[in-house]
């Protein structure tokens, strides 16, 4: 009997679908949560239970992400989440709520009536974006609402979503040369679109990543629910979300990172594309995200350690912070190196030989402070350290300057002169952890 | 409810409009906007019809009444409707119980053993100490910040051991912390060590000290954790809405469910806890999920019992998958509770699945009386007048749904022709026996569950 069920999916959405339809009279919003709930686990009995039923039809996902989308109760926010998740661990890709097309979306919104539909379009995606950023400020408020946990939700979803999808894309681009594929990448189109600013929406990524992350670290555990006679549910749902919000943010801060870390992949696989030629007049240019990012960290101190403190993919912190750092390098000591031959003034090791002495330090903490150059440093160390072994032999590369051994000896050198070359500050407290580091390395190494 | 709408009189109405006084003040209002509104709509009605009137002579008073009393009683409809709303939040009951009591204060922990940790040894004997400036009164703060900040796994990954002192001191932080940044920090460098190899990926890295499971018990009940023992029905009130003051969910319970995870996982690398002790955790991870303070948690939840269901082997599993149901329908009082005991599992493979249906099934087995075998049960479910007035169709709600997991999650029930039999005539029972004007609660939903149960078998 368990399987005669599955069979006739016509029949099928049509009678899950009916759960929700059941407005009759008398029918309290409480009622009409509890449909809700039943049709979520009607869903699931029907499309997760058997190895090899069917997924559910556009109508009935459509119908799930509405729930995650517009319900307050947290019951709902959580159940629909999850079935999202297990749907798209099941059904991979089987559909998105993705549309971009001018001509779905208007014509669906006049049939839904409501605001809110059971799709998203880049300048909704923005918007949520832009919402997320606004959490630390909506937790710390004394009301604390459903509203932000579901944005940060919803947000996590999406970005799984975009993952799916664009990475068997690029692995096809970078197997097969296969651009066309790539170019229709979900995230592809939403960067794309016309409807947004591109611009905005990474530097919307980037305050995102930095206020979610100092959020985390700094003030989250004191967060208590207010102690006032409200009834008994609501006041359990106020428990409920304080012991949540850490972990979702905590999650909502490492799908912001994939999120521009995608961004990034996207931005050099059609660097590649456009050298070959592949790409057309209808690709467009725009700026890498890199660029934007250390343009906005140059113009904004305030966000520069927030964001390498948030950044964990260690490839990308180390090019960033060596990129960042160059522009404070010296022209000259830049230029002897090359005419020396070893041209890797590019490498975390070129950066560190122009702290190896303290008249070129001095020059440098001129420009940046003794603090950032130790921040800095101290955060390209440990992203060097956490670069993954199999990667260590090109990336560390083979030079004497690159090896562990000559990395940790020119750290601790580095420090010796910074702290000589500025007498009033002393080393901060995460240099120091730095320094502690290398000299383990250095004595386990030899 | 399905009193007649116009009935104004009606008792239920009555009985709980103080109650919900100050919530309707904000919709009696609204009743008295849409008077108003109604009246001003009349008025320009009025004045049309007036300006008609002088070209048009000849107009209906009887169609003018019989469009006045329609729209009346259409106000009347939607006043009723809105008191209706507020009127019956009571008619749904909601699952949830109270898991955690008083909380203890943890024991303290110094940690005193750091000096002779050898990494510390290590920094003060070398010259780079000169820059680090580390001491034994600064050591803790310092090491706080070696392990936040992820220097420390990093550390302990290159050495291929995890020294007795810091594994003791990341624990304690874990488990009891007052900061979420330290908490967060050590569950991380616990999860992450569990896991790790060593250097050149042969071995695992050497944890010098691996907490035992009555440190994890021990933790439970410093967090106030009370419901280890199984619970009668007469002490759920009690349960529900006992003294909710200081019987908050502690903060810490997330670190907890994380590292139970981070353990299951790792049972082929470090033994931690036995099948029993397994079993036992997989008993607490389904209460927790049955108090609604830890609902925001789910996610982490449900990856925990998947966790712990995948550290049996399949052998071992067909024995304490029925132990853990065993203990959960001991626990789990038999209301809407008994239901999120079974639906919280959240279903991904053949042992989750067997694991829905059996908790179903415990449950359903005690609550009936000396009924010991899965024909009997069923036998009951058809022996059950559902035309009787006195027949509780809130606890039919409940077998239902409960019968419903049994079998859809259970693919050795497919063949047996008797049992699928008898619960089809249950289901027409339930669907049939019950009339659509039929007043008593749950009425409709039984029916419409078993209706959809039904066209889901017949196609």
């Amino acid at each position: 009997m368990g399987t005669k069920r599955r069979r006739g999916d016509g029949g099928m959405e049509e009678n899950t679908m009916a759960i929700l339809d059941t407005y009759c009279f008398s029918k309290s919003t409480e009622h009409i949560a509890d449909d809700r709930l039943s049709f979520l686990e009607a869903v699931r009995s029907g499309f997760l239970v058997t190895e090899n039923s069917a997924g559910p039809t556009n109508k009935m996902y459509k119908a799930v992400f509405k729930i995650l989308r517009v319900e307050t109760s947290l019951d709902l926010i959580m159940s629909s989440y999850q079935l999202l998740l297990e749907l798209d661990k099941r059904f991979p890709q089987a559909w998105s709520p993705f549309s971009f097309g001018t001509d779905v979306t208007s014509s669906e919104k006049q049939d839904d009536h409501s605001k809110i539909s059971g799709s998203i379009d880049a300048i909704e995606f923005h918007r949520l974006i832009e919402e997320v950023s606004k959490v630390p400020d909506q937790a710390n408020t004394e009301i604390l609402t459903t509203e932000p946990l579901r944005n940060m939700l919803l947000f996590q979803y999406l970005v799984k979503l975009l993952e799916g999808d664009l990475v068997p894309r690029n692995f096809a681009f970078t197997e097969k040369s296969d651009w066309v594929t790539l170019r229709e990448s979900l995230l592809n189109m939403i960067l794309v679109s016309r409807k947004i600013t591109y611009k905005g929406l990474v530097k919307d990524c980037l305050s995102t990543l930095c206020e979610l992350s100092q959020f985390s670290t700094k003030c989250i555990h004191d967060m208590r629910p207010e102690q006032t006679g409200s009834t008994e549910i609501t006041e359990k749902c106020h428990t409920a979300l304080a012991l949540a919000l850490p972990e979702v943010v905590k999650r909502t801060c490492a799908a912001v990172q994939k999120l521009l870390i995608m961004i990034v992949e996207l931005d050099s696989s059609k660097k590649a594309a456009d050298l070959e030629g592949w790409t057309t007049r209808a690709d467009g240019t725009r700026t890498p995200a890199t660029e934007i990012i250390l343009d906005e960290l140059t113009y904004d101190k305030n966000i520069l350690f927030p964001f390498f403190q948030a950044l964990d993919k260690p490839k990308l912190k180390l090019d960033m912070i060596v990129q960042f750092l160059k522009k404070y390098i010296p022209k000259t000591s830049v230029r002897t190196r090359r005419s020396n031959g070893s041209a890797n003034d590019s490498t975390f090791g070129g950066v560190l030989n122009c702290f190896s002495n303290e008249s070129s330090t001095k020059g440098i903490v001129k420009k940046i402070s003794s603090e950032v150059a130790q921040l800095l440093l101290a955060h390209a160390f440990q992203a060097y350290i956490l670069l993954p072994s199999e990667h260590s032999t090109e990336s560390k590369e083979d030079t004497a300057d690159n090896s562990l051994r000559n990395i940790c000896n020119n750290m601790i050198s580095a420090f010796t002169c910074l702290k000589k070359a500025d007498k009033n500050s002393g080393i901060l407290p995460f240099g120091k952890e730095a320094l502690f580091t290398a000299a383990i390395m250095l004595s386990r190494n030899s | 409810m399905e009193d007649d709408p116009f009935d104004f009189e009606s008792d239920i109405l009555l009985a709980t409009s103080p109650v919900v006084a100050p919530k309707r003040k904000k919709k009696v209002l609204g009743l008295d906007d849409l008077l108003v509104d109604h009246y001003k709509e009349k008025n320009r009605v009025a004045e049309r019809e007036s300006k008609l009137a002088k070209t048009k002579r000849s107009y209906n008073s009887d169609d003018e009444e019989d469009g006045r009393v329609a729209k009346l009683s259409k106000y009347v409809d939607e006043c009723h409707e809105k008191m209706t709303q507020l009127g019956d939040e009571d008619d749904v009951s909601h699952w949830g119980l109270q898991v955690f009591g008083k909380q203890k204060t943890p024991q303290s922990f110094a940690f005193s053993e750091l000096s002779s940790c050898s990494l510390f040894r290590l920094c003060v004997d070398h010259e780079v100490n000169s820059l680090v400036e580390l001491s034994t009164e600064s050591g803790e703060t310092f090491f706080e910040g070696l392990l936040t900040n992820g220097w420390l796994l990093k550390l302990v990954s290159k050495c291929g051991e995890v020294e007795k002192s810091i594994a003791k001191w990341t624990f304690h932080l874990m488990l009891y912390s007052s900061k979420e940044v330290l908490r967060n920090a050590a569950v991380d460098f616990w999860c992450a060590i569990l896991s790790l190899k060593n250097e050149d990926e042969s071995t695992s890295i050497k944890i010098d000290w691996l907490p035992s499971y009555s440190e994890l018990n021990g933790a439970l009940e410093t967090f106030g954790f009370v419901f280890h023992s199984p619970t009668k029905d007469s002490s759920d009130t009690e349960m529900l809405f006992g003294d909710s003051e200081g019987s908050e969910a502690p903060q810490n319970v997330r670190t907890w469910i994380k590292y139970v995870a981070a353990c299951s996982h790792s049972r082929n690398i470090h033994c931690t806890f036995t099948t029993s002790e397994a079993e036992e955790l997989l008993v607490v991870i389904i209460c927790l999920l049955l108090d609604r303070q830890l609902l925001g948690l789910s996610v982490e939840l449900n990856e925990c019992t998947l966790a712990l269901v995948n550290f049996f082997t399949d052998d071992e599993w067909r024995f304490s998958c029925v132990q853990v149901a065993k203990s959960v329908a001991s626990r789990v009082p038999k209301d809407m509770n008994s239901l999120r005991a079974v639906e919280c599992i959240s279903v991904v493979h053949g042992p989750t699945k067997l694991l829905r249906s059996e908790i179903a099934f415990r449950i359903l087995l005690g609550c009936f009386d000396k009924v010991e075998d899965e024909e009997e049960v069923v036998r009951q479910l058809t022996l059950i007048n559902l035309k009787d007035k006195s027949c509780d169709l809130f606890k039919v709600y409940i077998y239902l749904v409960l019968t419903e997991n049994w079998f859809l999650y259970n693919p050795l029930l497919e063949d047996k022709q008797l049992l699928n039999e008898m619960w089809g005539l249950f289901l027409r029972n339930c669907s049939c026996q019950i009339n659509i004007t039929d007043s008593r609660s749950y009425a409709p939903k039984v029916r419409s569950k078993a209706s959809y149960l039904l066209q889901g078998t017949t196609d």
